[in-house]
């Protein structure tokens, strides 16, 4: 037998030193990309493009979550188009409408020339359908009923390109819904599937009616779209018309962080979503794009669920709200694309108030409101009040970005002010049952991007997200004033009111806006979003050569 | 005849055991697969809805009466459909499995390969202090985790060397890297057991003379090791096959790979039970099969324990 | 060769004892707080001030290595205990009974070892919830199997030698002659197995931090460490390759350990 063992420890240290040397010179990456004048643009080519995370499904109204809105932006077109910058909403299949004065009757014309990519006609019967499903649901078939579509009632098909939907309450919401996603037109027999039909495996069954079809789908793992030769209804506002430039789309799930951006930078993909906050330098560093896209809606925050005992008395809401830094958060984890939080809403959305002064990070202030409170520093720090201690529980938010990172510091922030958060992961099951339970999770993380002013009725209101878990009637009379106020500036008011009264109550403290960070290489133009970050890809064409 | 007979019964028990036992654990677990799926806020479901959607999907009545649904179904070879896609469960392993095959099966042929590369390497290479370096370096590679060796293999050959595309790979090409990740932990143990019998070879008395006669080294160490390798080889071939299919769920993860592996992680996570149990069936086959086989080819190859008792 | 081997096998001890001694009194090696850090001094390089570097919310991560030793090191032991407990008591118990006791426990680890471990692993975490000892659990729970069949074969081997037939053939009881002769002699085989399988724990766990199943925040665990920083890889290389380092050398020493261990006998 050999006899030097020793060595082997040693020898086994050096190759990994080798590694980490190597390793080491990753960090040093050189870019690739070559900046090519905007020319004009070129028709044909395949969009390398890498998800993070698998779709669920295409049914439009469950496509918030953003892996599933990537897909149902570009297969399907809307009634209406939101440009994203003006937030303005324009003609796109419907040519134009009329809405009564409470706002209880929409009327849409539409385009005679669109069809469906089983070339089945999209008239206003099948609009009718579509909002049908979207405004009442459909039980049998398991399809749920869309969030941004409020008090809807019915619908009647006027003439073929006439079509009338009534509501049983003002619905001034409803025209900006028609504009989103979540409203996508699918043919009529698509909407006779089950929501398990809508589900991922069938992907390339789905007949929508945008610039691009699904054509393959490998469960879980790629998806590829095709253009649509015959499609020509694009906005009337845009610049280009006819077919989307690009041949097609290799939609590619790419979990892992680090990957997903090597691959960008090796030139192995085109573009990329969610370019974690820490890649950004190295990505833009390495010669290539960041598109940031702002979502407009809720802002990334921590609803403070006031039916729990510990948070029923608003002078520990105040306190958490004030021993909160978001600055430092912002500063530490995110960067300048992340603007601090103002408000419950972004100052990109529609209805924004500022709060800023009245969410003010002032620890002092925190500590006498606890002390007012009745809860006094214990033993090992955390204040304590009646032998209970002043201790709360939060879950990671697979879904927001660096949750966990985010909630860790913001944990030792309120330590300082003698709060002890405790940040809990969980599996799937365990945080499903539990973040209804306010008992068990005080603290929710979440956001919701919509760009109306029904988005903070979404994510707040009783019978929708609910994410204060509240009894609050008041709340929620606020929320209803807001989305049946048919005058667009007392609209306005009416979305100052909830944010100012959220504020007065403590319910939230907002963090920062959160936008979609996507990562381009610069052969590739025209990559835009929809006015709450969605990726566009008619307008996107490569200049590889 | 018997012996197969006993050993098939024997398998069969193991397999209802097993599938038994999964139904009960995964109906232990806090929530279901239903909840995750629609009792998300962003639905906005009602109770009632949500109680609606749960007896669509048989899932209201009591879990015996569901456990013999489920085994009249699996019986008939009706695995059912996943909650969580909405697919058959057929078809979500039927499009699954060809992939794990391909990974797994290439892994044990690549780890088997480096194995004995390994081991004749640092038996027979030049310098003493190189033999050292390639002896230790099973050692390092199973103090490794995988996830960590996946992401450096990826971070050097793929984005530094430029030598293999992760994204936009052909079939063979997108193998490489996986399947590497998946074959070195695995060869380092087998490198070790190799190179021990090596040693023990080369102080064999009958090497000498063997030696004498004018064989170079690497001749009498291709012609006596190779028979004594095959025997370890065989021997953790049914061990292998477990930690093939953890590596696996591992190495798709890293890479984005479609496979058994994911599929199992992602419906864990979701609590697709009816994934799960035929995913539990089918390892479970795995397994029996596997050891089988090894139980009936280890008296062929040592005839030392033929026909002696090899039970268990 | 002996010195040679000596040294060794004294270089894996004094490692592990470092760590034991990182996990009893971790505050003798750094003076640094490993929850909270300052945030403006994140993701900076490993230096004299931070031996390790910082990560991305400032943290020293030496000091969070050195903390994360207890966490670990329990888990790792905790797995090993649970695997060590249940599987020799299932194998002792079916070598040395025989028969039907025998056929019924091996077809019971037949059953472990037929379901894929991760599915096994992963539902008793999310059974027992998120946490070091939860996921150590679920890691031991994987290797019964292994216990279970080592210390059969072992127990199957001494029983049929001369020595132990000899008692039996004096008259002494089968307990008294498990307990003096059966155990003793078939447990150095079980230590050197369990030996091996404390570096094993502490990549299972780590792999579980990596699938999103590792221990709740801000608890520096090692596996978690790893994992956690893989995402870095390319920006901040030292959150993963040093933790990662650290835990090679732990487990590499564990193995050579174990082999002296299995030697011995």
């Amino acid at each position: 037998m050999p006899t030097q063992r020793p060595r082997r420890i040693a020898a086994a240290g050096l190759a990994a030193l080798a590694i980490t040397a190597l390793l080491a010179s990753c960090a040093a990456q050189s870019g690739s990309a070559d900046a090519a004048a905007t020319g004009e643009p070129v028709t044909g080519g395949t969009l390398t493009y890498l998800e993070h995370q698998p779709h669920t499904t295409l049914y439009p109204p469950q496509a918030g979550f953003y892996p599933n809105g990537g897909i149902v932006n570009n297969i399907t077109a809307r009634l209406t188009w939101q440009d994203p910058e003006s937030l303005e909403i324009e003609p796109w299949v419907a040519t134009e409408w009329t809405v009564n004065a409470d706002a209880t009757e929409y009327t849409f014309e539409l385009r005679d020339d669109v069809t469906f990519s089983d070339g089945t006609p999209l008239d206003a019967a099948a609009v009718a359908k579509n909002f049908d499903t979207y405004g009442l649901g459909n039980t049998e078939l398991g399809l749920t009923i869309s969030e941004a579509i409020n008090n809807y009632a019915s619908s009647e098909v006027v003439d073929a390109d006439t079509v009338t939907f009534r509501f049983s309450a003002p619905a001034p919401g409803f025209l900006q819904a028609t504009s989103t996603i979540n409203s996508g037109l699918l043919s009529p027999e698509t909407l006779d599937r089950t929501l398990e039909e809508f589900g991922a495996g069938s992907s390339t069954e789905i007949v929508g009616s945008g610039p691009f079809v699904v054509a393959e789908e490998e469960i879980g793992t790629s998806l590829r779209l095709e253009a649509r030769e015959d499609y020509d209804w694009a906005p009337p506002s845009f610049e280009h018309q006819g077919r989307a430039y690009l041949d097609a789309i290799d939609i590619v799930v790419t979990p892992e962080d680090s990957v997903r951006i090597g691959s960008l930078l090796a030139g192995q993909a085109d573009a990329i979503r969610y370019v974690q906050a820490f890649d950004e330098a190295q990505v833009s560093g390495a010669g290539f794009e960041i598109v940031a896209a702002p979502t407009r809606g809720v802002n990334n925050s921590l609803g403070l669920r006031f039916t729990n005992p510990l948070l029923s008395d608003i002078r520990v809401r105040q306190a958490l709200v004030h021993g909160v830094d978001a600055q430092e958060i912002v500063d530490t984890i995110f960067t300048e694309n992340y603007p601090v939080a103002t408000s419950e809403l972004a100052s990109t959305a529609k209805g924004y108030t500022d709060e800023s002064d009245a969410l003010a990070f002032d620890p002092e202030h925190s500590e006498e409101l606890l002390d007012e409170a009745g809860w006094t520093a214990g033993a090992d720090g955390i204040r304590e009040k009646d032998g209970q201690r002043l201790s709360l529980t939060v879950y990671e938010a697979k879904p927001q970005p660096l949750s966990k990172q985010t909630l860790e510091l913001v944990s030792q922030q309120l330590a300082k002010i003698g709060v002890e958060l405790e940040v809990k992961s969980a599996d799937a099951g365990s945080y499903a049952t539990d973040i209804l339970d306010p008992l068990a999770t005080p603290l929710y993380h979440s956001m919701v991007g919509r760009a109306d002013n029904d988005v903070i009725k979404s994510q707040y209101h009783t019978k929708n997200r609910n994410t204060l878990l509240s009894n609050d009637a008041e709340l929620d009379r606020l929320l209803e004033a807001v989305a049946s106020e048919p005058d667009p500036a007392k609209r306005d008011e009416a979305s100052a009111a909830v944010q100012d009264y959220l504020t007065e109550q403590a319910y939230v403290i907002p963090l920062f806006e959160e936008p979609q960070v996507y990562g381009a290489a610069q052969y590739v133009h025209g990559f835009t979003t929809e006015a709450v970050a969605r990726p566009q890809f008619y307008d996107t064409w490569l200049d590889k050569q | 005849m018997a012996y197969l007979a006993h050993r098939t019964a024997q398998a069969l028990i193991v397999l209802a055991i097993a599938f038994t036992a999964t139904f009960v654990l995964l109906q232990a677990l806090p929530g279901d697969a239903i909840l995750i799926k629609f009792e998300s806020p962003e639905l906005g479901l009602s109770p009632e809805q949500i109680a609606d959607i749960r007896a669509s999907y048989g899932a209201d009545v009591p879990p015996l009466q569901q456990f013999l649904h489920t085994v009249a179904g699996f019986v008939q070879g009706d695995f059912g459909y996943s909650v969580q896609y909405g697919t058959p469960v057929h078809e979500l392993i039927g499009s699954a499995l060809p992939d794990t095959l391909a990974l797994a099966g290439l892994g044990f042929v690549t780890a088997v390969l480096l194995a004995v590369a390994l081991a004749f390497l640092s038996t027979l290479a030049p310098f003493g202090w190189l033999r050292q370096a390639l002896r230790s370096l099973p050692g390092l590679l199973v103090s490794v985790p995988v996830f960590w060796l996946g992401i450096v293999l990826i971070q050097v050959f793929s984005f530094q060397l430029r030598l293999v595309p992760v994204i936009g790979a052909d079939p063979v090409q997108a193998l490489i890297l996986p399947v590497l990740t998946l074959a070195i932990p695995i060869s380092a143990p087998l490198a070790q057991i190799l190179a021990r019998s090596i040693d023990e070879v080369q102080l064999a008395p009958f090497v000498a003379v063997v030696r004498a006669k004018g064989a170079g080294p690497a001749r009498v160490l291709w012609r006596d090791v190779a028979r004594n390798a095959l025997l370890p080889a065989v021997t953790i071939a049914g061990v292998l096959v477990g930690e093939l299919i953890g590596g696996a769920v591992v190495t798709e993860t890293v890479f984005g790979r479609a496979g058994i592996g994911r599929l199992t992680e992602q419906a864990v996570a979701n609590q697709d039970v009816p994934v799960l149990q035929a995913i539990v069936i089918l390892a479970a086959l795995v397994f029996v099969v596997v050891n089988l086989a090894v139980d009936l080819v280890y008296p062929v190859l040592d005839p030392r324990l033929k026909r002696k008792a090899v039970a268990a | 060769m002996s010195a040679d081997i000596r040294t060794g096998l004294l270089l894996a001890w004094l490692v592990v004892a470092i760590v034991i001694a990182w996990a009893i009194v971790p505050w003798l090696f750094t003076g640094q707080d490993p929850i909270s850090g300052v945030p403006a001094e994140k993701l900076q390089g490993p230096s004299l001030a931070h031996l390790f570097g910082t990560d991305a919310i400032g943290r020293d991560l030496f000091t969070r290595v050195v903390h994360g030793a207890v966490h670990s090191l329990s888990g790792a032991f905790v797995a090993v205990t649970v695997g060590l407990v249940a599987g020799t008591l299932l194998g002792v118990l079916a070598g040395s009974l025989g028969g039907v006791v025998d056929a019924a426990i091996m077809r019971l680890v037949d059953v472990l070892l037929a379901i894929p471990g991760l599915l096994l692993a992963l539902s008793i975490i999310i059974l027992l919830g998120f946490g070091t000892v939860n996921a150590a659990i679920a890691v031991g729970v994987g290797s019964i199997a292994a216990f279970a069949r080592v210390s059969r074969s072992e127990v199957v081997r001494v029983r049929q030698s001369d020595y132990v037939e000899a008692a039996f053939g004096s008259g002494a009881r089968l307990h008294s002659v498990l307990a003096r002769h059966v155990l003793p002699n078939s447990l150095t085989a079980v230590v050197g197995l369990a030996a091996l399988q404390f570096g094993t724990a502490i990549l299972a766990i780590s792999t579980l931090g990596f699938l999103g199943y590792g221990a709740p925040p801000p608890m520096p665990e090692w596996g978690l460490l790893i994992a956690e920083g893989r995402n870095y890889v390319a920006t901040s290389w030292w959150l993963t390759v040093l933790p990662g380092l650290v835990v090679v050398v732990v487990v590499l020493s564990a193995n050579r350990i174990s082999q002296s261990l299995g030697r011995s006998r």
